[in-house]
């Protein structure tokens, strides 16, 4: 058991690593010199080629991403090129309002999908199952942008009960920016809950089908017994890992919404960052993104671990 | 005698496409108190539905359209939700046909058992049902079981409330005979400790004879006959069950019965096999590796043109991974392997066309080794275009249609899927599959296990038609002695990967020598209620191979390995020579 976290652990490290690396080389990658580009084009040569050494452009690449990367380690990721603060300050102040959306989203998205999915699943071909599968399907096949704007339409709008924007920078107090949490974090409830919702409502009626649970009944117990303790056990296992994949899409989800909204959250700054060419804001969240990704994807196999006693005894057989 | 159970002209629908199938058609039958009553036949009968019926279970979309089913007096159909869960495992439970997948994985035993909510200590249940160590095993989780450990679980877990009603939907499918055995010991032993009625679902004539005092033989959903079981088993009146009791191969067969219509049996006598006929495959000390650990110890044998090799053993004893190697989907790690037109060894990926073309497997599951998306035509055409037997489209169609009809299939099937045959046609379509190439050796891999018995009497007749015709080697793979009884010229069984015993099947029947030989044909169950089991005569052995003396020579190629008694407290007997006879 222990060998197995271990396993996924440094599996974890790696991918890590190597996303680094891949962060790195695309940032590289891009066209165009950072000093001209700071300087603009009519900079001397001198001056372009002082502010090479002043930002280290001039050492070789690999020197460059272990310096990055040691000071990512250490929270540093160097200074914004256009506000000259320093990137990991600018970064945590708009990823904490984002968190804030982030939290409210997975609290109720996840909660109320796997409760949604698992009612259709129960009752299968039976109106609710309907109701919940074709609302989630509308859900699925509707950008999160339009599903924002529709929602703006009607509870700002028709209805003024939520800000339709939001005019605080990224230094307001979570407590103001609270009313305006809802809205976006509903826009992306939407879309990620159909998935889950789905998922969740197949895999309850693949195992209440199963002769486990059939044997279960036999045996007298009631519904709600044979549903909690036989059925979902097995049933959630499969939805884990698609709640961690959405979990990990919000990262992206939320450049979209909370551009709708104008949230100052790190989706804006990551579009404001890339139409500024700031290359180590952007570096820092899509580092960020990465982490979000596999520590997602590592909740959900230590998750299923204690789902599955198969793979927390080490699939030894008899 | 008060009946427990009584099934008054019962009819079941099954809701399919806007309409209704039925599945049970007014069938009646009853079971007095202590009494067991067999629910026998083949897939599709209705027998499962019914047995469902007695807990008042139907699967998703049936429904009774007519009839009732009463159990300890109760109308069980119209009980109230609260009392039909009271009425479920009180008075009535249910062992389900698979433990492996009738238990919870994410549950332990112990509490599995617990939350039925008798007043039988988990651990006494355990004990009950003869598992060892029991607090140990009631915090183990199911897949950590052995399949006859997770039966037994399954029993402890129906009797832990006492009901008076038994349900055994087939209890034993899917066990190795040896266990199947003592799993069915262990059910007799508790009906009659406990005093309970029992109903017991079975495929398996052999099983119901053991177990039954009645027996009720069904037929897509109709009762054909009903009878005590010695009197149904001794005469029987309907001419489908006569034909049912006729197809069920003995271990006394001298050749392969052929069955007729009404259930008439005629032995075809052995194909007699030129000595001079061409090795096909020659195998010496072949050795195959999983990981670490170590699924076949150096068998050694040779198949010829028109001879039926058959390995026989438990599951885990090799056969299939045997098979397999030789088929070239695995590799070994020891010996050779040497068909008549090249090496064995290589994997089928990187053998000749040629040879690869000579080598054929057909697998244990029809339904699942064809494409579910192409025709049944497609399937046996494919080859026939890979190998380039044939040149062209309508050349190739025209061929396996041909093929088709010499698996006695009506050519017209061609463009069926898979899906829309019966399991019996499936497996002749595996079979022409693997002919297309033309090949001259055939392996089949347990290719009747998943039949029904009128079906597999049909499949064994193809197969023995088919070896004669085509001068075709075949290494029959299967773990039921009687089936291969009538089929092979050769037996070789096999335990845990090593070879105990091998010779002509006459010879190897008449005079088994090894004890797990002994031990296997014991186990099998005949369609007979009078019928004395066999009893192993030697409860424990060890093996007393040594490097220059491996085997015990019996003539005309009948070896046994050696081996030598051990008494139950663990002191080694003198060290003899084995005849024949056992140990005296």
């Amino acid at each position: 058991m222990l060998s197995f976290v271990a396993r996924r652990v440094g599996a974890a490290a790696g991918t890590l690593v190597l996303s680094s690396v891949i962060v790195f080389l695309a940032v590289q990658a891009l066209p165009g010199d950072v000093a001209t580009q700071i300087l603009g084009k009519d900079a001397t040569p001198d001056a372009v080629a002082a502010l090479r050494g002043k930002l280290g452009l001039d050492q070789p690449a690999w020197e460059r991403y272990a310096h990055w990367m040691r000071g990512a380690l250490h929270g540093d990721f160097g200074a914004s090129l256009v506000s000259s603060r320093p990137v990991g300050g600018e970064v945590a102040t708009y990823l904490g309002n984002s968190a804030l959306i982030a939290l409210v989203t997975v609290l109720f998205a996840v909660t109320g999908s796997i409760v949604l999915g698992i009612v259709a699943g129960l009752n299968r071909d039976r109106w609710p199952d309907h109701l919940i599968s074709t609302v989630s399907l509308v859900g699925m096949s509707v950008p999160e942008f339009v599903v924002a704007t529709v929602l703006v339409l009607c509870f700002s709008v028709a209805l003024p009960w939520f800000p339709a924007v939001v005019l605080y920078g990224p230094e307001a107090s979570a407590g103001r920016l609270l009313p305006a949490v809802w809205l976006p974090a509903l826009a992306l409830a939407v879309v990620m809950a159909a998935y889950i919702v789905r998922m969740a409502r197949t895999s309850v009626i693949d195992v209440m089908a199963s002769e486990y649970v059939t044997t279960a009944r036999l045996k007298g117990l009631s519904t709600w017994r044979v549903v909690t303790r036989h059925a979902l056990p097995s049933a959630l296992l499969p939805t884990l890992h698609v709640i961690a994949l959405n979990v990990a899409w919000l990262a992206g989800g939320v450049a979209v919404v909370e551009n709708v909204f104008n949230y100052p959250g790190i989706g804006k700054l990551m579009l404001s960052s890339v139409q500024n060419r700031d290359l180590p804001v952007i570096q820092a969240i899509a580092l960020i993104s990465a982490v979000i990704y596999v520590v997602c994807n590592l909740a959900a196999d230590v998750g299923a671990m204690a789902l599955n006693p198969k793979l927390r005894t080490g699939g030894r057989t008899r | 005698m008060a009946s427990i159970v009584s099934v008054n002209s019962l009819s079941v629908s099954y809701r399919s496409g806007g309409r209704d199938v039925p599945v049970v058609h007014e069938v009646s039958w009853g079971v007095a108190e202590g009494r067991t009553l067999a629910l026998v036949g083949e897939s599709g009968s209705g027998k499962s539905t019914l047995a469902g019926t007695l807990l008042g279970h139907l699967r998703h979309g049936s429904r009774i359209t007519d009839g009732s089913v009463h159990v300890d007096g109760k109308d069980v159909f119209a009980l109230p939700a609260r009392e039909l869960r009271r009425l479920r495992g009180t008075t009535v439970a249910m062992v389900a046909q698979n433990a492996g997948h009738a238990l919870t994985p994410s549950m332990r035993i112990g509490r599995q058992i617990e939350e039925v909510g008798g007043d039988v200590p988990v651990l006494d249940l355990l004990e009950q049902v003869r598992l060892p160590r029991p607090a140990e095993l009631a915090r183990r989780y199911p897949h950590e079981l052995s399949g006859g450990q997770q039966q037994r679980v399954a029993i402890a877990m129906a009797i832990a409330a006492r009901p008076k009603v038994l349900v055994l939907d087939e209890p034993t499918t899917g066990l190795d005979v040896v266990t199947q055995r003592s799993v069915l010991d262990l059910i007799g032993a508790l009906r009659d400790e406990l005093g309970l009625a029992a109903v017991l679902v079975s495929h398996d004539l052999g099983v119901v004879a053991r177990m039954a005092d009645e027996v009720t033989v069904l037929r897509s959903g109709r009762v054909v006959e009903s009878a005590p079981t010695r009197r149904l088993f001794t005469a029987p009146q309907d001419p489908y069950t006569r034909r049912l009791l006729a197809s069920v191969p003995r271990l006394d067969d001298a050749g392969l019965a052929l069955v007729g219509e009404t259930g008439e049996r005629e032995i075809r006598p052995r194909a007699v096999l030129s000595p001079e006929a061409e090795v096909a495959v020659s195998a010496r000390d072949v050795t195959i590796d999983y990981g670490s650990s170590r699924a076949v110890h150096g068998v050694s044998f040779d198949v010829r043109r028109g001879e039926v090799l058959a390995l026989v053993g438990e599951s885990g004893s090799g056969k299939s991974t045997l098979a397999w190697t030789l088929a070239g989907l695995r590799t070994s790690s020891g010996g050779t392997m040497i068909h008549a037109s090249g090496d064995l060894a290589r994997l089928a990926g990187k053998r000749p066309l040629d040879l690869r073309r000579r080598v054929q497997l057909v697998f244990q599951n029809a339904d699942t080794s064809l494409n579910p998306r192409r025709s049944v035509g497609d399937a046996v055409r494919r080859p026939l275009r890979f190998f380039g037997t044939v040149q062209g489209r309508t050349q190739a169609a025209a061929r396996a249609r041909e093929l088709i009809s010499d698996v006695r299939l009506d050519p017209a099937l061609a463009d069926r899927l898979p899906a829309q045959l019966s399991g019996g046609q499936r497996q002749r379509i595996g079979i022409a599959r693997a002919l297309a190439g033309g090949p001259d050796v055939l392996i089949a891999d347990e290719i009747t296990t998943a039949l029904d018995v009128s079906v597999q009497a049909d499949v064994l007749r193809l197969l023995d038609d088919l070896r004669r015709e085509r001068d075709l080697a075949c290494l029959f793979i299967s773990h039921d002695l009687a089936v291969v009884r009538g089929i092979a010229d050769r037996v070789i069984v096999l335990r845990h990967g090593v070879v105990v015993e091998e010779g002509p099947t006459e010879a190897v029947f008449a005079e088994p020598g090894h004890p797990y030989t002994r031990q296997l044909m014991a186990a099998a169950l005949e369609p007979d209620p009078d019928a004395r089991p066999l009893a192993a005569d030697v409860a424990d052995w060890a093996d007393a191979a040594e490097p220059d003396s491996v085997w015990t020579d019996h003539g005309h190629g009948h070896r046994v390995r050696r081996w030598r008694p051990v008494t139950t407290d663990g002191t080694v007997p003198t060290e003899r020579t084995v005849t024949t006879e056992g140990v005296a």
